[in-house]
Parts: structure tokens; sequence; C-alpha cells
């Protein structure tokens, strides 16, 4: 009788739970185009695309993969040897689960790539190098910001997007020019938020403000115990350090407990339209500041054109880091171009020696893989923006 | 007594006996390498059989406390974690410890006991759905508690570096070694697993699953038979995160999420609660299903019907199909609900497990029938 009882309900709670999670899935999923196959007289070589185009992160995934295909589109032609090459893109989705990773990883390794692009973020970034290590295969993430990723002495990963260190400390730079005394950094105890925020919080101290460092959990909907801390502290900045939607109901929130003046702040994460409608309306939204990880309008003479062919080609706006995604590809095959090699010790050495010119403007690679500006470096590189009315503007 | 042991060792196909099923089980398991050394499939394959080894460890180990001591455990997945992030903490640059593998091995063994034994001591006294509760809550706080203890685990960012293994002198590098590696260790957690529940402690699991009351009353401890297998299934937790993390090394909080204790409860509900084999092909089945399903339609499938066999088709079955993973646990629901309908039991189930589902099995009433007449007769002595 017991286990009778006790097997049915076992059901109940495994059917919920499992509904849930496909739900969560199939909710973000991008229906995966079957790709014609060209005739073609020239070569193909593969190029990996480790993303994770499912789970809680597929927007990101989205934009990445658009991003290289434009690239792939452009790139494709190039000559080594005097044989022409066109690329073949092999995508393949971690649905952002890291035990997922090193699986699609070796996958990518069996179907003989020569480089990959990716992954989405640092975890699987981070769970995926040693088997590209391994193998000697170039990986360029377009997203993966995690400080630590570059630290760790991999030969293979590059990035073409800047560190959240850096980031933290324009950031935190940015609050003491504004003259701010008394100051809140918040974070959603996500890998991305909470780096950046200790980043921010370090340079904030350093400058001599008044930190209170509080924390959400990604996906809370209910922030008032924090925003009740908050103004306890009294604080003339807040500065959150996760995504959009848990910034938009903190902001909310700490409106409705009569703190509309305190200035708010974040980094890439709150850059979004969302933003506004998360936030109750533009009342509460307006005059929002962010920074953000890639280079700035202003630094990248390509984007506005770029913008125009991503929309064109999706139908949506060009999303978070198409564009650093898009270079990482081009990068990979202007290094594979001057190398003339597809042996991945080449393309690695020609990555750092290359003088890279695309939709971010010119680049290159430190001799630990991170990006590097010829004309600007340090925080002069992140650009600054704010929320006027419903959009965000560049402010320099 | 004698009634449970001839039922108990009835076997699931009646032809052959279980021993040589489970004797070429490991055959198939130590010979399935050699496919990929010879080139038959790819190295990926060597990847998926390792992660789903580590899964059987896990099933296993959980098979121990809600198959057959009956106790629901949402949070089974706390204990991998800990085994995992002691491992990592003791053999990465991360504090700059190399512990050496065996003593770490016990070492994330030991934490993992410790940790079911504090956790037990409150919640066995629980049943049914509040333990499930209690469970559940138990695994978040040790992700929370790993996510947000940032000066020890690094938080979020996870830890990265991890050194690889030596065992008895010799360094575990390839993937393949890892294969072996933890197929041994499957192998003694399955041996350690049946002479258990054939041992005095496993009748009292048993007993205390059927009805926790009457097993008392007939002189088990049941706080005691429960603590040792919340506590021994803990130990085989903690094995499979250490081995899981000097194979990975790499790791982080968002590996032990509730999602992943929930796979692995329905990986031992497919296979059979309170079945070893049934834990073992559960725990197979559902973590090589999304590798081997998009292997078929992007690569096997294509090499035999030609690159365009699925133009034809309609434009959900295609999408369907490759994009299978994303649907994954949408079908794997409706099994379950179909199963616990038409074979409650599992795939391959446990003799005494299916004898309670089914009680109006003809088989059983039939052995009912007789063994009354028996005592009737004076040809059997009734036993409690």
């Amino acid at each position: 009788m017991f286990s009778k009882r006790m097997s049915s309900r076992v059901a109940a709670i495994l059917v919920a739970a499992l509904l849930l999670a496909t739900m969560g899935l199939i909710g973000c999923a991008e229906p995966e185009e079957v790709e014609e196959p060209e005739v073609s007289e020239r070569e193909t070589v593969k190029v990996g695309v480790h993303t994770s185009l499912t789970g809680g992160l597929a927007d990101y995934g989205f934009a990445a993969r658009e991003g290289i295909k434009l690239a792939a589109e452009d790139f494709s032609g190039f000559v080594v040897d005097g044989v022409e090459y066109d690329i073949e893109l092999v995508i393949l989705d971690d649905k952002g689960e890291p035990a997922e990773s090193p699986v699609v990883a070796q996958n990518l390794v069996d179907q003989g790539v020569v480089g990959v692009i990716g992954a989405l973020t640092s975890g699987n970034t981070n769970a995926a190098l040693p088997i590209y290590e391994e193998a000697v295969i170039p990986m360029i993430s377009g997203s993966a910001t995690l400080p630590d990723i570059t630290e760790e002495g991999f030969d293979v990963f590059f990035r073409t997007c800047l560190r959240d260190d850096l980031q933290g400390a324009a950031l935190g730079e940015w609050v003491i020019e504004l003259g701010f005394e008394r100051a809140v950094v918040m974070d959603d105890r996500g890998d991305y938020a909470v780096g950046l925020g200790n980043e921010v919080q370090a340079t904030l101290e350093a400058g001599g403000v008044e930190v209170l460092r509080e924390e959400g959990q990604e996906g809370d909907t209910d922030f008032s115990a924090q925003v009740a801390n908050m103004r306890a502290f009294d604080p003339d900045v807040a500065i959150f350090t996760g995504y959009h939607r848990e910034a938009g109901l903190v902001r909310k929130q700490m409106v409705e407990a009569g703190m509309a003046d305190v200035q708010f702040m974040g980094g890439d994460g709150i850059k979004s339209d969302e933003i506004v409608d998360e936030a109750g309306g533009v009342e509460n939204a307006d005059g929002m500041l962010s920074t953000f990880s890639g280079f700035s309008p202003d630094d990248m003479p390509g984007f506005s054109e770029f913008a125009d062919r991503f929309e064109e080609a999706t139908g949506r706006p060009a999303g978070p880091y198409a564009e650093n995604n898009y270079d990482a590809l081009g990068a990979l095959i202007t290094a594979i171009v001057d190398a003339q090699s597809f042996e991945g010790a080449d393309i690695i050495a020609a990555l750092h020696e290359i003088e890279y010119q695309g939709v971010m403007g010119s680049f290159g690679f430190n001799e630990i893989g991170d990006i590097e500006a010829p004309d600007k470096t340090g925080i002069d590189l992140i650009p600054r923006f704010e929320l006027k009315g419903d959009t965000w503007e560049y402010i320099g | 007594m004698s009634r449970i042991r001839n039922t108990s060792n009835a076997p699931a196909l009646p032809w052959i006996p279980r021993w040589m099923l489970a004797l070429a089980a490991l055959l198939a398991a130590a010979a399935f390498p050699l496919l990929v050394e010879y080139g038959v499939i790819q190295t990926v394959w060597i990847r998926v059989g390792t992660r789903a080894l580590v899964y059987v460890l896990l099933a296993v180990g959980l098979n121990l406390i809600m198959g057959e001591t009956g106790m629901l455990n949402l949070g089974y997945i706390a204990f991998f974690a800990i085994g995992a992030y002691t491992t990592a903490l003791f053999s990465s640059p991360r504090f700059g410890f190399e512990v050496p593998f065996w003593p770490l091995l016990v070492m994330s063994a030991g934490l993992a006991m410790l940790a079911g034994y504090l956790v037990g001591l409150p919640s066995l006294r629980l049943r049914g759905d509040y333990l499930a509760i209690v469970t559940l809550a138990f695994g978040e706080v040790t992700r929370y508690t790993f996510n947000n203890w940032e000066s020890v685990t690094n938080g979020p960012g996870g830890i990265p570096g991890i050194y690889r293994p030596t065992v008895f002198g010799y360094l575990v590098e390839r993937p393949i070694e890892f294969y072996y590696l933890i197929l041994v260790f499957v192998v003694l957690a399955v041996l350690l697993v049946a002479n258990l529940k054939n041992s005095r402690v496993g009748r009292a699991w048993n007993a205390l699953r059927e009805d926790e009351i009457a097993a008392e009353a007939a002189g088990i401890h049941g706080m005691r038979a429960k603590m040792v297998a919340l506590v021994i299934s803990a130990a085989i937790a903690g094995v499979a995160g250490s081995l899981f993390a000097y194979y990975q090394q790499f790791i982080n909080p968002t590996y032990f999420v509730f999602m992943q204790s929930v796979i692995i409860v329905c990986m031992i509900v497919l296979g059979g609660l309170g079945s070893i084999p049934g834990a073992v092909l559960g725990a197979v089945v559902l973590d090589s299903l999304p590798e081997f399903t998009r292997q078929s339609f992007s690569s096997w499938l294509p090499a035999i019907f030609g690159r365009d066999f699925m133009a034809g088709w309609p434009d959900f079955l295609r999408t369907f199909f490759l994009d299978f993973d994303q649907y994954r646990m949408l079908i794997v629901g409706l099994v379950i609900v179909v199963m616990v309908i038409f074979r409650p039991e599992g795939l391959i189930p446990d003799a005494l497990w299916r004898r309670e589902v089914h009680q109006e099995d003809p088989r059983e009433q039939e052995h009912t029938l007789q063994t009354l007449f028996d005592i009737e007769e004076g040809k059997q002595d009734l036993e409690v």
C-alpha cells in the first residue's frame, strides 16, 4: 500500500519538475535551421560554434550565433596556400549546463574543427577549456568576461570582450567622478554579477566612498529586505551589477520605498531596453546610468552598418555581444590567413601578433589572450550610457 | 524470511540467471571504449560514457535510500557536491594543496558521510513528503553555501585547474583512463549495495519501507537502520563527486542545481525502485540518450541515407529530432506517467517491489493461497 502511494507521489513531483524544466527550455528555444549545403568547387573548413541556444541565456546565444553566421558569409573564400576555402559552421548547444560543455567540446574536436568560437558563459568556457587545450584548438569567446579565465595559463584561449574587472573599475571610477559618497553595491550571486560587484566595491573603497554590500538571488522578485537595508543606510547611489530583470525590480521597489532620488547605476547586464518596463515605466527608469564591456560606438566605425545587417538577417536588433562574436570569427580567419596554416599552434601564434580591423574597430590580443586596442587602454575603453526616456544613449 | 528470499532471487528474465546478465553488462561496459579506440565511434562517446558512469554511481547510491529504505530524497546532489568540492579544494591551485588521490577520496566520502549524518539526525524522524521537503531544502542550502562562501569556494566563479589524480603510481589523464577508473568504482559500489541488500540491515530497510511501525515492533531500530542507509549512500555520492571533479577539472555551483537531483530520481524510477540493474539502466539511458539522438540525426543516419534524408519530412518532426534535447524532459515525464499506470515497478523491477505494486498479481495470490493451505495442513509454520 505504502509503496503504491509513494510511487504515484514521486511520479507527480517528478512530472511537475520536468514540465517546469521543459518549459524553461522550450520557451527560450530557437528553431534550428537545417543548413542547405551549397554546391561549391572550393574546399571547406570547419569552425566550431560552442554556444548555449537553450536555457536561461538563450537570447545571448542567439545573438552570438547570428553574429557568427554573418561573419562566416563575409569571410568565406579566404585563401590559404592558393586554395580558396569556405567556412562550414558546426553549431552545438551546451544548454548552458557546465556538465554538457565538455561533451560539446569533445564533439567539436572529433569533427576536426580548426578553431572554436565560444563558449557563451565563463563557467562553460572553464569546463571546456582543458579539452581544447589538449587538442590545441584555438578558442575565442565573445562573451566570457570572468577575469580568471585568461589568468589560468591556457594557451588556446582568447576573448573579444572586455574583462569584468576592467568594467568594474570603470564603473567605480565613474561613481567617484560623479561625487557620490555613500554607495550601495548589489549583485545577484551569479558569476558575472559577483565578479563585477567585487571590483566596483574595491574601487569605491579605495576612492574613499562608503559602501554597503547587498545581494539578491537571480530569479527573486521581492527585494524588500535589501531595500529596507538600503533605506537605513541612506545612500546617494545604488549600483546593481546583475541583469536587467532583477535590476528593474530593485529600482521599482526602491522608488516605492521613497528612494526615487537615489541615482541607479549598473553594468552591461542592465543595458537592455526591457528594463524600462521592468522598473515600472519611464518615470522610474529615466536617468539610469550603465557601462558596457564592449568598445564604445565611437570606437566602432562599422557598428551601425553591422546592426542594420543583423536586423535585416534576423528581424531583431543586434543583440548583446553579437559584434564581439562576429569579430571573434573574423579574427580567427584572419589569423589563419596570416599563418597560412590550419595548425592550432600556428593559428595561436598568429592571433598573438594580429592587427585586426573589424566591426569593433581595430584590436589585437595581449600575451594572455585578452583583447587590446591600439589607441586606448584600461578603463578608458569602457563606454558610458544613460537611459534617456526609454532608450540608452551613448554619453562618452 | 524464506518467503522473501525465494521471491527476491527470482530473475527478471526467467531463462537467464541475473548474475550472467550482470556479467554481460560489465563486459559490454568494459569493451565499449574499444569501439572508440578502433575508430568505430567518435571520442565524444568516451566522455558521454564517463559521465553516464558517474550518474550510475549516483543512481545506485540514491537507490539505496529511496528504493531500499523508501525515503524520498530530493537533495541527493548535495552529497555529490560536497565530494566534488572537497576534492576541488584540496587538489587544485586554489589554496595550493595537493592531497594524493586515495586520502582525498576518503576525505571526500567522509565529509559527505558526515553531512549525511548531521542532516539525518533531525530529518530521519520525518516521513514521506516531509522528508522530501527537508532533503530538497538541504540540497539547495548546500548549493547556496558553495555559491556564497566566496573566501573558500570562489563563489559562482568556481574552481578551475583541478589536478589529475595519480592512482597506484599511474597518472590518470586521458578520458579513457577516467572511464576505466570510474568503472572500477561502479563495480565496487554495485557489489557493496547488492551485498547490503541481502544482508540483515538490507532486510531491515525493506521492512521499514513496508511498514515502519510493524518493523519497529518486530525489533528493528528504525532510526539506526535508516541512518546507515543514508550515510552509505552519501559516501557513494561523495566518491562520485570526487571522481567527477578529477575528471572534469573544473566545478562551479551550477553543476549541483535541483534539476540534477530530480534527474537522478527519474533514473531510478524509470529503471525500477530498489533494483540495481534498473538504476544502472536508467542512468545510462537517460544520460546518453540526448547525445545518441544528436549523433543519429546529425551524422549516422545522414551517412546511411544521404545528407538530405529528412528533406521530405514535416517541419515539426525535423525540429523534434534535431532538437530532441529540448524535449527530453517532456518525454521522460510522459514515460513516467505511463509507467506509473502500467508498469509501476520500473523497467527492470526488483522482485519485492513488483509484488508490492501488483498485489492483485495472480502468481502472488496463488502463492499466498498455497501458503495458507500449507499452514492449515501443517506442512509449514506460520511466519511473522
